[in-house]
């Protein structure tokens, strides 16, 4: 039954995954960049479960709950980045954070 | 179940155990940064003491293998690592106190933070399991990311972290695709499995394999900050404070090489010539940007950031010829590595010890003349510098002479002429600091220095003395351990790994 719609489960979790790089890429709004990367990590979450349910062994399932907890504690680093960037410059632009940018030479 | 085992985890769980009791006292107002320093340095001081119990041997053990499956090993190769780490977080301890207490923001948790920190590079070097390691990349890398925006007012702090959590979530993302390709592949994520995988079977039926061991690669150059992935590296070592930049810049570096020696050397071992040639490239191009970097920069604190892709660079070199001669080529490794973490510890703890009260000496221009006001200072500052170009008589020079020997005894001749080339355009940006300190007569110096007193100024003294030992101590007195006990501890290292 797997067998089947194998292919179609590893299409799903790899288009999810360039969805989360292109907007990862492209995307300005500090905001839909953290959801990129959580797409990304679904995905591969995704695709980790197919594989524990097509190799009939739960080693996959259980890779895939620790990468939530741990896409948990990256959230939480992350949305706290946020409010205290936000605080700063009052803008989720990820254009207007250039401080660190080193004028005049290179 | 053996009670025994407990000896080869105690340096991890003691370390876990500081981290948690830590971040209890932090709240309480009684606890100043002083006292939390010493409860901090108590839990690393226990935790180096049980890991040298068992130094000097070769030997590999999976403790509670059991209860763990064999996802930790404990060998002779980690134990080398793990003293490395360690030394790192009792020095950044010893000299970020003065820091962290003169500035405001940064209260108790740092040290919570630094021994989770050092807890996940542990686990990194330990682990003998894909996933493992990348639960352990992800505490040592979260906890970094906090480390460097602590300052939460400091539009510095935050933005460096923010890069620095962007281009390092995407890098663990890869690291994970990898991890599932090669779970895909060989229906195993633990090293020794897919080892003997990869030995039963024909290249041509693994390619979901080799992808995911170039994925994984590639969130290995990102970390060490090689060519193509270097620029996050300049931006989140200038956003740190500077005791957590050294931090960032030599001990992380010898986490992530540990657990990528040990990935290449047992689990791709059949596989490790066919990176050979993109690493050629990428060793190259990352020793030229970097001192092409390195030149251009002003402020100190980027000219180390910039000169440490270079070294990663040299680092690269003997990378590329751990194909042809494994031994000697992973020996000269672990070596550069103590060489380069005590040197570049010593140059960043300087630095934040100089700029801690006042943060005004950060660039080239505002250490004219200092030798004439703190000879001692600049004393030490120049044997860290010299280390770091690679003069004779420093253990810099000898990391780096070996590196060069095993190029070139590997037939990658063009590599240690890129690496002796890049060695004198570093001279430049290392002597110009010296130059300047010790060949001007000195203006008033604006802002407070602090005095050559208390612990911080002892730690990188002694520092400075190891260098010096290092490179020429062997030769003076005998049966006391220099050089040689370095390279046969590391050979000893390199073979506890085939024991399993």
């Amino acid at each position: 039954m797997i067998e089947a719609s194998f292919m179609s489960y590893i299409s799903l979790s790899i288009l999810l995954f360039s969805i989360g790089i292109i907007g990862l890429i492209s995307r300005k709004n500090i905001f839909i960049i953290y959801m990129s990367i959580e797409l990304m990590l679904n995905a591969i979450n995704l695709m980790l479960v197919t594989l524990s349910k097509y190799f009939s062994s739960m080693d996959g399932q259980i890779i895939a709950m620790m990468v939530m907890a741990i896409a948990a504690s990256e959230a939480a680093v992350f949305l706290s980045l946020i409010v205290a960037m936000f605080r700063l410059k009052h803008s989720l632009n990820i254009d207007d954070y250039n401080a660190l940018k080193q004028k005049g030479t290179l | 179940m053996k009670y025994d085992d407990i000896i080869y985890l105690l340096p991890l769980l003691s370390i876990g155990v500081g981290a948690i009791v830590l971040m209890l006292l932090s709240p309480i107002k009684k606890f100043s940064i002083d006292k939390l320093s010493w409860v901090a340095l108590f839990f690393l001081i226990v935790s180096f003491a049980t890991n040298a119990l068992n130094f000097g041997m070769v030997y590999s053990i999976a403790p509670y293998a059991h209860l763990f499956s064999y996802m930790l090993v404990s060998d002779t190769f980690s134990g080398y690592f793990n003293s490395i780490i360690i030394a790192g977080g009792i020095v950044t301890v010893l000299v970020g106190t003065h820091y962290f207490d003169k500035s405001n923001m940064l209260r108790g948790e740092v040290f919570s933070l630094l021994l989770f920190a050092v807890f996940g590079m542990l686990l990194l070097v330990q682990s003998n399991e894909l996933f493992t390691s990348f639960i352990a990349l992800e505490i040592a890398s979260i906890s970094l990311y906090v480390l460097i925006g602590f300052q939460k007012n400091n539009v510095r702090r935050i933005e460096g972290s923010f890069r620095y959590l962007i281009l390092g979530s995407m890098a663990s993302i890869m690291f994970l695709l990898g991890v599932t390709l090669i779970y895909a592949g060989t229906k195993s994520t633990n090293i020794l499995n897919i080892a003997s995988y990869l030995s039963s079977h024909k290249t041509e039926d693994m390619t979901l394999t080799i992808v995911g061991g170039t994925l994984i690669l590639i969130t290995f150059l990102f970390k060490i900050a090689a060519f193509p992935f270097q620029n996050w590296s300049m931006d989140a070592y200038e956003g740190a404070p500077l005791p957590i930049t050294a931090f960032m810049a030599s001990t992380f570096k010898v986490a992530i090489f540990g657990f990528i020696l040990r990935f290449v050397l047992v689990d791709f071992h059949e596989l490790k010539n066919i990176w050979s040639d993109i690493l050629f490239y990428v060793a190259i191009l990352t020793m030229i940007y970097g001192s092409f970097l390195a030149i251009f920069q002003t402020s100190l604190k980027r000219m180390l950031a910039a000169s440490s892709i270079v070294h990663t660079g040299y680092l690269l070199i003997a990378f590329v010829s751990i194909g042809s001669i494994g031994e000697s080529a992973a020996t000269s490794i672990i070596f550069y590595l103590i060489a380069y973490f005590l040197s570049s510890m010593g140059a960043f703890g300087m630095l934040s010890y100089i700029a801690s009260s006042d943060h005004l000496r950060v660039t080239y221009e505002d250490f004219r003349g200092f030798s004439h006001v703190r000879p001692y200072m600049a004393a030490m500052m120049s044997i860290f510098l010299l280390s770091l170009a690679g003069i004779p008589s420093t253990i810099g020079f000898i990391g780096k002479f070996y590196i060069f020997i095993g190029a070139i005894e590997s037939g990658y001749t063009i590599l240690a002429i890129v690496g002796i080339l890049a060695t004198f355009v570093s001279v430049y940006y290392y002597f110009k600091l010296i130059a300047l300190m010790y060949f001007y007569p000195s203006p008033e110096m604006k802002g407070k220095i602090p005095p050559l007193r208390g612990i911080p100024p002892l730690v990188i003294g002694i520092m400075a003395i190891l260098i010096i030992w290092g490179g020429i101590g062997n030769t003076l007195v005998s049966y006391f351990p220099g050089i040689d006990f370095l390279i046969d501890t590391a050979k000893f290292a390199y073979q506890s790994l085939f024991m399993g």
